[in-house]
């Protein structure tokens, strides 16, 4: 049931292209934000030049030119930040569901493949974690071309499946990751929030900035079955007969219940919360999350 | 529940309570097409499921329930349960009452005391007993007009028994056959209880209490024995749990007073034109107090006679005496009527006398003699045709005969074909083919007298007449001649006569039984009768040889008189006066097959019987009203021809009937009430009760009004069965409803 990667459309590939710039100001707003660099003042390697526009700093007009050739052009460098984005990918069988063309697993896919793109687009490092109960698998974090195809590969070949539990998860995960970054879980979170919350505490206490992207499938949003239905629990979770309709109102009551709690309880951490659908467009949902980051990041009211 | 139900109308439609079961089966099978669905949030459903889990299965099952009972509750209507008034669902129920109102329609209902006759009395009441009964309830009313015969004039609605009612002007002529009435309740007193085994249906008779309406003729009360039907139909109603309620709705008097034409006869037959006959008429006075100076009016053919006056003594009759003579044949009416009084139907009626023609009887010498005093023919003719006074005048006689020898009747210069009856005297032989003519002649109708002589043989007689079979003509077969031997010492006498038979009628009487069985016999011939025949009298002789010997002979009549007609083989000639009347009622009755009767009781069935075709028959009733009858005559014979039966209602109407149709004389005939009628005697209350215990004597004046609750009634439970089914059905929509637009997917 996966999609590969590779087989994305081209649109939005070309998209999510068009995130470069905005990535770039991500990442650094993620670093000049919250997570001061351990290496600050070292290691500035020059890039390329390029013709001044209105706005650069004087500071970097690079006067031999000027002098040589009475052009204005300013030195680029390529500035090595210490960004370290960890991928937690929820492989568990609750994520295989899908009552459209994508399950949510493929959605995490997606999501986790441009952000690892983007980021190692910028020679950031990024490192990728496919967990169900326990982390199944895992990419460690790297940088470069080699990186990507090792992230991707990975994510082409994994499938859902297998019970979940996301609180444990974290909490290993916390203790594991030596280099304090972004890490970013793609989950429904359908489990038990109290040990999710504990997972992304200790992250939190452990220098991290977790990002949650709660995908959902709309069919788990409207729940708007018409005929009688017996719903076979994925995860092994039980069967039960039933007539959606009567118990429509009670589910999404508690299903909004469990979400509001996740949001209230991330934003009460300071933590990033976004919950989408899959049929919510990949290159518009980070698009929208990065540019309101940036906004943020410059000042704005996080 | 159903301890509580007495029973079932339509008990095999209790089945259709299995059809609750559908809603439910419909649900099982549901739970067995739930769609399958790989769930991730199962954990919410789950909580969800838990959460509303009682009150889903509380609504689903209280929909359930719903659907259920308003088809458990509609099968059950359809049923018709019933449960007595002593039930605990009596309260629920609503009583249908069934009324079944037997309305006296007999001609003594015409009885008029002040103002109102005792039918206007009835059919009044009935009106009220219809009234209280509720159409819309499911009340029924059968309503019988009940006269000589039962007529259901209307079944089941209510509304139509009275426009029936309104219709229903008069009482008819007939007499009341109850036990006819009450047997055209009990049928559907049975239809009715097919399926309970018990039926509740209110039997009202509503009579004068006519006394002979409850016992049969035969079985008067002082008999000690009840009319038999209606004790039967009694026993039935009572097997049925039935009370037949009796209303006496009849005159106040025990004993009414009412004068009557009892009857209206000839005394004796009548016998030809100008023949005299008298026209007896007896008037009954059925009141306790004498009647003087009662006149008596009668018309003959629409014209008035004198009147006479009688005296009729209480509980009595009188006789009144017309002379009558007739100068043609053909039908006359006689109408007898007495002064109006309370019962004007019986204050006439009407006799037809069916004058008939001359009987025409040819006389076949077969062995004329020189003189005509000695030849056994001419006696015979003398007595047909007597010279001298009295009621065997000349001038009196209904006989035409005419003499010819057997040669002129072979030769066809005599047709016999123009005769009624025809006397073969001492005929030797007839040639087969005259044999056949006669043979068929008779086969028509007319008759054939045989006697004997001489020139008689056994075997050539045989030959001729007689046939093992019955095909041939003699009643008899002759087998040898028997001869005293001695004259002076010895005869043989005829010991042993049919006395009820018409033509030795006369015989019976002690004074004249000697002119036949001592008149002297000195030969005849022994004969052995074919089966099927009828010997009117016979010799002393050890075989007890037969005398006269009658049969049927298709549609006309042979006797045989094994003797002769003159002296040579019997005194019975110069016997007394024996000879005359023997053989003037012999022809007499011989030729009677011509009469037809010409009065009936009303219903009775008349069929005439023609020579020639009849075109258009058309009916002329009492009052004057004519019809066409759309039946066609029916051929039965050469030349004869049967005209349509009437009877039944076509003749309930006392009075006169006439017949015309083309090409055929006019035929009458009259029907007249029975005399019973006109005995108003009713029966007193102990002897009604007395009289079968399922009668119930009540006087509609004396605490009418709580007769219903004395009756048992049927509790009905269809109609609140409907208006379960009906609620469970609304609620059952707007339960879906409700639970629809609860569920619906906002």
């Amino acid at each position: 049931m996966s999609t590969r990667i590779e087989s994305l459309d081209p649109a939005v590939l070309d998209r999510l292209s068009h995130l470069s710039l905005v990535a770039r100001t991500v990442v650094e707003g993620f670093m000049a934000g919250h997570h001061r660099s351990p290496h600050r003042g070292s290691s500035v390697e020059f890039q390329q030049h390029r013709e001044y526009v209105p706005g650069d700093e004087l500071r970097r007009i690079d006067w031999k030119v000027f002098a040589k050739s009475d052009r204005l052009v300013v030195k680029e460098f390529i500035e090595e930040t210490n960004l370290a984005l960890h991928l937690l990918v929820d492989a568990s069988e609750s994520m295989a569901y899908h009552s459209g063309k994508w399950s949510k697993f493929d959605y995490a896919r997606w999501c986790s493949a441009a952000m690892a793109h983007l980021t190692l687009s910028q020679r950031d490092t990024v490192g990728l974690v496919l967990f169900d109960e326990t982390g199944r698998s895992k990419v460690p974090p790297g940088s470069g071309a080699p990186q990507r195809q090792a992230i991707i590969g990975m994510l082409e070949e994994s499938e859902a499946s297998g019970p979940t539990q996301i609180g444990s998860v974290l909490n290993w995960v916390a203790t594991r990751l030596s280099r304090r970054g972004i890490v970013a879980v793609f989950s429904d979170f359908f489990d038990d929030l109290d040990t999710i919350l504990e997972g992304l505490r200790r992250l939190s206490f452990a220098g991290h900035e977790p990002i949650l992207f709660q995908i959902l499938d709309p069919q788990e949003v409207a729940f708007d079955f018409e005929n009688l239905t017996r719903f076979i629990g994925l995860e092994k979770t039980g069967i039960q007969k039933i007539d959606p309709r009567a118990i429509r109102d009670a589910y999404l009551e508690e299903i909004g219940r469990h979400n509001q709690t996740l949001a209230r309880q991330a934003q009460a951490l300071s933590i990033d919360c976004l919950s989408v659908t899959t049929t919510q467009g990949v290159d518009s949902v980070l698009s929208t999350y990065l540019a309101h980051r940036t906004v943020r990041a410059r000042g704005g009211t996080r | 529940m159903l301890a509580l139900i007495e029973g079932f109308v339509h008990p095999a439609l209790v089945a259709g309570v299995s059809l609750a079961s559908v809603p439910l089966i419909i649900h099982l099978l549901n739970r067995q097409r739930h769609r399958p669905v790989s769930w991730a949030a199962m954990s919410f459903v789950l909580a969800a499921y838990r959460k509303t889990r009682r009150r889903v299965q509380l609504e689903n099952l209280l929909l359930l329930l719903l659907r259920m009972a308003a088809i458990a509750a509609l099968a059950l209507a359809v049923a018709r349960p019933f449960t007595s008034t002593d039930s605990s669902l009596g309260g629920l129920t609503e009583s249908r009452r069934d009324v079944a109102i037997v309305l006296d329609a007999s001609a003594s209902t015409g009885f008029r005391e002040e103002i109102d006759t005792v039918f206007e009395r009835i059919t009044t009441r009935a009106r009220e007993i219809l009234a209280e009964l509720d159409g819309d309830r499911g009340d029924r009313a059968h309503l019988v007009l009940a006269g000589a015969w039962p007529r259901l004039t209307a079944w089941g609605d209510v509304k139509n028994s009275l426009t029936v009612l309104e219709t229903i002007q008069d009482p008819t002529d007939e007499e009341l056959d109850l036990a006819a009435a009450l047997g055209e309740v009990l049928e559907f007193a049975r239809e009715e209880a097919a399926s309970t085994e018990e039926s509740r249906v209110e039997v009202r008779v509503l009579t004068d209490l006519q006394r002979g309406s409850f016992y049969s003729r035969r079985a008067q009360p002082e008999d000690g024995e009840e009319a038999g039907d209606l004790a039967d139909v009694l026993d039935e109603l009572a097997l049925l749990g039935l009370k037949v309620v009796v209303e006496d709705l009849g005159p106040v008097a025990p004993v009414p007073p009412n004068l009557s034409l009892a009857s209206l006869e000839t005394e004796s037959p009548i016998l030809g034109p100008s023949s005299p006959v008298d026209l007896r008429v007896t008037v009954a006075n059925h009141g306790p107090d004498p009647k003087a100076a009662v006149r008596v009016a009668l018309e003959v053919d629409g014209e008035r006679r004198p009147s006479q006056v009688v005296d009729v003594p209480p509980r009595g009759r009188a006789e009144v005496v017309f002379p009558l003579s007739f100068e043609t044949s053909g039908p006359h009416v006689a109408r007898a009527l007495l002064e109006g009084d309370r019962l004007a139907a019986d204050d006439e009626r009407v006799l037809v006398l069916d004058v008939p023609d001359p009987l025409r009887v040819l006389v076949v010498n077969g062995a004329p003699a020189a003189e005509v005093e000695r030849d056994a023919a001419g006696r015979l003719l003398m007595v047909l045709e007597p010279t001298g006074e009295g009621r065997f005048s000349a001038a009196g006689s209904p006989f035409l005969p005419d003499e010819a020898k057997p040669r002129e009747i072979e030769s066809g210069d005599v047709d016999i074909a123009e005769y009624d009856l025809i006397w073969l005297v001492d005929v030797d032989s007839l040639s087969i083919d005259l044999v056949e003519r006669l043979e068929e002649h008779v086969g028509r109708g007319a008759s054939l007298v045989i006697s004997l002589g001489g020139r008689v043989l056994a075997d050539t007689f045989n030959d001729r007449f007689y046939r093992p079979d019955g095909s041939g003509l003699s009643p008899a077969e002759l087998l040898r001649p028997v001869a005293v031997a001695s004259r002076r010492d010895n005869y043989h006498r005829v010991s042993a006569f049919d006395a009820t038979h018409p033509a030795l009628t006369l015989f019976a009487e002690e004074r004249w039984k000697a002119l036949l069985t001592e008149a002297p016999f000195y030969q005849f011939y022994a004969a052995r009768p074919l089966e099927g025949s009828r010997v009117l009298a016979s010799f002393d002789d050890p075989a007890g040889s037969p005398f006269l010997v009658e049969r049927e002979y298709d549609r006309g009549r042979v006797i045989l008189w094994t003797s002769t007609i003159d002296e040579s083989w019997t005194a019975l000639p110069t016997w007394g006066p024996a000879l005359v009347p023997l053989v003037f009622d012999l022809v007499r009755y011989a030729g009677s097959g011509r009469e037809r009767p010409t009065t009936f009781a009303p219903g009775g069935t008349f069929a005439a019987e023609v020579s020639s075709f009849p075109r258009r028959v058309e009916l002329t009733v009492p009052g004057g009203s004519r019809r066409v009858l759309d039946e066609e005559p029916l051929e039965v014979g050469p030349d004869l021809w049967r005209l349509p039966a009437i009877g039944g209602h076509q003749t309930a109407r006392a009075g006169l009937y006439r017949l015309d149709a083309d090409g055929v004389d006019p035929i009458a005939f009259s029907v007249q009430i029975e005399p019973s009628e006109s005995d108003l005697s009713k029966m007193s209350p102990t002897e009604v009760s007395g009289l079968h215990p399922a009668l119930e004597l009540r006087i509609p004046d004396e605490g009418a009004g709580d007769e219903e609750d004395d009756l048992p009634r049927r509790g009905r439970l269809w109609r609140l069965l409907a208006l379960i089914a009906l609620a469970a059905l609304v609620g059952e929509s707007l339960w879906a409803a409700w639970i629809g637009r609860r569920r619906r997917i906002r």
